[in-house]
């Protein structure tokens, strides 16, 4: 193959958080094909369409190739001095009259480790302020804050491997065959050579067809089903009472609570019928080594941390964690989910979520970077936004993110985009964000720089550029540098590898990591100053003190929002697999013939009762926002719900979410927003017919 | 447990193939329908190796390795099976396969040239709906390497073997080609398949500016 092309580099997939390791095969400056890494520790050689065939976006013709400054109303190109000194001179401003808390930064997931901390480091010390965020808020914030409460450490207790080796798992709040395709493969195959799977989840996703048991709760009740497993358990004495009292505290406080949640009670509040919540227990109590995965169908709810701590309480009751095929796994759902809060990109905390009040980490930044650094907490994403509407916040530079068509209730965040005074957006291409930008920087997808990504096994991979960023674009790296420099603080890295160095001589789980010794395989945080990592975490102790791991007595709520005559449907919103998030990437590829819309899926039952039709366009409507989309009538979603994903910008899908937020970190419940849907057109009959229902 | 590869000894686990116990003992033996990512599937006979005792040369993908065993990868009749198999392959062809692919890399190992047999070859039969994917059928030579791919590590079970004879060849679906099916677009079968017959249309138009 190799005198085939003219150059060919290992890279790590950009797409999703499974972390694909790829070749990526270059003729003529283009990427003329990209293949699956035989020896990728995530992908074992295979990947899915994202990876494999949607690169081309790299080089469509809109990329953004040169800075834009904002002049009578429109973005003109401008030189790349004209746009450091626009930002440099407008933030001066602000920060002199406002103060360094009137501005704020969002760093990405989708950008690399390296790039994440240098935009902490900017927000930090070239600012003066902790108002600094990732888009993980919005979707696995809950999940790390959960972990760490439960378990002490906010990442994937195991490995994907751990899915070989388990003769149970639960999926839950996830549907990997389309938002994580090579995991999902990976688990259709497990359960095709004996894996016993339970699905839960209100839409039947792929893999419950390879399954042993599907439950379809009504969206936003996970917590009453996994308190109604975590009752059985206890009822039919399938715990292991001894991990319980030697690694654990809280249990009797559990016990206590999970008397209230027998499986008839579930039934009523969930809908699954009680049988299938035993089922359940049983399986999975009963199995020697068995897994549990979850996605954002988990985290994005008003309660989605106290279902994350939940399920951990499941695993801890039983001992089904810290061994091989006994995993908690969080699916992440972008490429550099995990590693962009790991490295500090957060309001509260720097890297590995050590507090910005921790007189002795915050010395140590102090020290490196040579600036004061604040101890008090920034705005989270919302709070963000809250403070843009209400005037306190008077700057945002917004990296890799397009809030105007990701974050929920679209029209605050319009609102919020509207009445700040300077917006700068780094990105690859114009965007509905970059509508509101004063400044537009041109910068690099993930096949054109050096770095890092860590993905949902914990597993930090190397990033390589198979080509270079097109015109004059820059790494995202280059970028924050300059403007830090504008700005008056010189970072003084002379590439991604001494940015890699510094986060490991200030981060003890990351205190043996170089870019040597990451390799082809990469390496599971916390590693240790001698190069050895982590693939499966407590194997003898939890990172609590004390080493024990808490339980949580937390009972089911209800959800943010609720049916009611006006608006009887629940909508939830998720991926496909041809498309990624803002589709930004994939909708400039040839994923766009396969599918060229976002599409509502509406149960048979609900569809009959409405006389709405395949194929037919509906109107959505929800307390804060309207919405049009084409229906696709299938048994697939539950009856009750409609179901649709949000990669087309036209669709506008999240101008139908409201404000309500998880309660411990403020990640959006975009999955219950109670609808009414309605066909668009109704012609008039000439023969009279009875509605289907 | 230990056997012997062209007179080395090599160490190797047991359930290990006398095809991973060759690779180990650092011996070459061409393969066609072998890939580490799939079941052992045995069909293709390239990688035939002779074992001392035996009454015939052996398939090393699908034998099982046993103590004291003695491997000889020259072994003149497997050989001589091999190439003639690759010449009977190659003969189907309505043109010789691109120099990078699989099956021109086992032809250049084994020697062989072209091929004795004049005769009937596959009709160019190209299917190029689907936005990434191109299916050749007159490359196809049956291994079924890209149906095991798509059962076996996808899951997708898109595409089936079908036809028998000279007639044999894949289809994605019923047919219907890539997009009628239940292909998810993975490309795992374009990344296995030795032949080019499943392959990208970047890549095609790549080979067709090389050797127009």
């Amino acid at each position: 193959m190799s005198d085939r092309f003219e150059s060919t580099v290992t890279t790590t997939c950009g797409y999703c958080g499974v972390g694909c390791r790829l070749e990526a095969h270059v003729t003529g400056g283009q990427v003329a094909s990209i293949t699956p890494a035989s020896d990728g520790p995530a992908n074992h050689g295979h990947t899915c369409l994202k990876g494999r065939f949607a690169h081309r976006f790299a080089r469509a013709r809109d990329r953004l190739t040169e800075p834009l400054v904002r002049e009578g109303g429109r973005l003109r190109a401008v030189s790349w001095e004209r746009a450091l000194e626009t930002i440099s001179t407008r933030l001066g401003e602000i920060r002199a009259e406002h103060g360094p808390n009137a501005i704020a930064g969002l760093a990405s997931s989708r950008a690399t480790n390296e790039d994440c901390y240098v935009m902490a480091r900017l927000m930090r010390a070239a600012i003066g302020t902790n108002n600094i965020d990732n888009c993980s808020r919005v979707c696995h914030s809950p999940t790390s804050f959960a972990l760490r409460k439960s378990l002490g450490l906010s990442g994937a207790t195991g490995c994907f491997d751990d899915i070989d080796h388990a003769e149970v798992a639960i999926i839950i709040g996830a549907n990997p065959t389309q938002g994580h395709p090579v995991v999902g493969a990976r688990m259709k195959q497990a359960a095709l050579r004996g894996l016993k799977l339970i699905t839960i989840d209100p839409r039947r996703i792929e893999l419950a067809d390879y399954g042993e048991l599907h439950l379809a709760p009504r969206a936003g009740t996970n917590a009453a089903v996994v308190l109604g497993m975590a009752h059985v358990l206890e009822r039919d004495g399938l715990t292991d009472p001894t991990f319980i009292a030697e690694r654990t505290e809280g249990y009797d406080t559990l016990g206590e609570l999970l008397e209230h949640y027998p499986p008839a009670t579930v039934h009523e509040i969930s809908g699954i019928p009680a049988t299938d919540i035993e089922a359940a227990a049983h399986l999975y109590g009963e199995a020697r080594r068995a897994s549990i995965a979850w996605g954002l169908g988990v985290t994005e709810h008003k309660y989605g941390s106290e279902v994350v701590r939940l399920i951990c309480n499941v695993a801890l009751m039983t001992g089904k964690v810290g061994q091989a095929g006994s995993a908690l796994l969080p699916l992440r759902g972008q490429n550099n989910v995990q590693g962009s809060s790991d490295m500090g990109a957060l309001p509260d905390t720097y890297t590995a979520y050590r507090s910005v009040a921790d007189e002795r980490v915050a010395g140590a930044f102090e020290a490196a970077w040579g600036v004061p650094l604040s101890r008090e907490p920034g705005y989270k994403v919302p709070e963000m936004l809250d403070a843009a509407v209400a005037g306190e916040l008077k700057a945002m530079y917004i990296f890799g993110e397009d809030i105007a068509q990701t974050d929920p209730n679209s029209a605050h965040v319009v609102k919020a985009l509207e009445s700040l005074q300077f917006v700068v957006c780094q990105d690859i291409f114009e965007n509905e964000t970059t509508r509101y930008a004063d400044v537009v920087l041109p910068a690099s997808a993930f096949l054109e720089k050096q770095g890092t990504f860590t993905n949902a096994e914990r597993r930090i991979q190397l990033v390589e550029p198979a080509i270079p960023p097109p015109g004059q674009a820059r790494t995202d790296l280059e970028i924050i540098a300059a403007v830090s420099r504008a700005l008056g603080h010189e970072m003084g890295y002379a590439g991604p590898s001494e940015v890699m160095d510094e986060i490991a001589a200030l981060t003890p789980d990351f205190a043996g990591v170089s870019y040597e010794r990451l390799g082809r395989r990469g390496l599971q945080w916390p590693v240790a100053p001698d190069g050895s990592d982590a693939p499966i975490l407590y194997e003898e102790r939890f990172s609590l003190p004390g080493g024990r791991a808490r339980f949580a007595a937390l009972p089911y709520k209800e959800p943010g929002d609720a049916v009611d005559e006006g608006f009887p449907l629940i909508l939830v919103t998720g991926r496909v697999l041809e498309h990624y998030n803002a589709g930004t990437m994939t909708r400039r590829t040839g994923n766009l013939e396969l599918v060229d819309r976002d599409w509502l899926e509406i149960h048979p039952d609900d569809a009959g009762r409405l006389w709405i039709s395949d194929g037919e366009r509906v109107s959505v409507r929800s307390r804060v926002g309207r919405v049009e989309l084409c229906a696709r009538v299938t048994e697939r979603i539950e009856p009750g719900h409609v179901f649709t994903s949000f990669h087309f910008p036209e669709a506008r899908t999240n101008l139908l979410v409201g404000s309500s937020a998880d309660v411990n970190t403020s990640c959006p419940e975009y999955k219950v927003v109670a609808v009414d849907v309605r066909p668009m057109s109704e012609r008039a009959s000439t023969r009279p017919a009875l509605a289907s229902a | 447990m230990r056997l012997t590869v062209d007179g080395r000894e090599v160490e190797v686990e047991p359930g290990s193939t006398v095809l991973e116990a060759v690779r180990r003992a650092g011996s070459a033996v061409p393969t066609l329908c072998y890939d580490p990512r799939q079941a052992p599937f045995g069909a293709c006979r390239v990688c035939l190796v002779g074992l001392a005792g035996a009454p015939a040369p052996i398939a090393a993908c699908t034998t099982p390795c046993r103590e004291g065993m003695s491997i000889d990868t020259r072994d003149p009749a497997a050989r001589r099976v091999a190439a003639t198999v690759v010449e009977l392959v190659l003969s189907e062809l309505p043109q010789a396969p691109a120099p990078h692919t699989e099956l021109a890399e086992v032809a250049r190992s084994l020697g062989v040239c072209g091929t004795r047999f004049a005769g009937a070859t596959h009709e160019v039969e190209h299917d190029e709906r689907h936005p990434y994917l191109v299916l050749r059928h007159e490359l196809c030579i049956s291994c079924g390497r890209c149906v095991r791919a798509c059962d076996e590590l996808q899951g997708a079970f898109a595409l089936t073997a079908t036809g028998r004879g000279f007639e044999a060849n894949i289809a994605a679906g019923l047919g219907g080609g890539f997009r009628e099916s239940t292909c998810v677009s993975c490309g795992a079968c374009a990344d296995t398949c030795p032949t080019g017959a499943i392959t990208e249309h970047t890549l095609l138009t790549l080979e067709q500016e090389e050797h127009p």
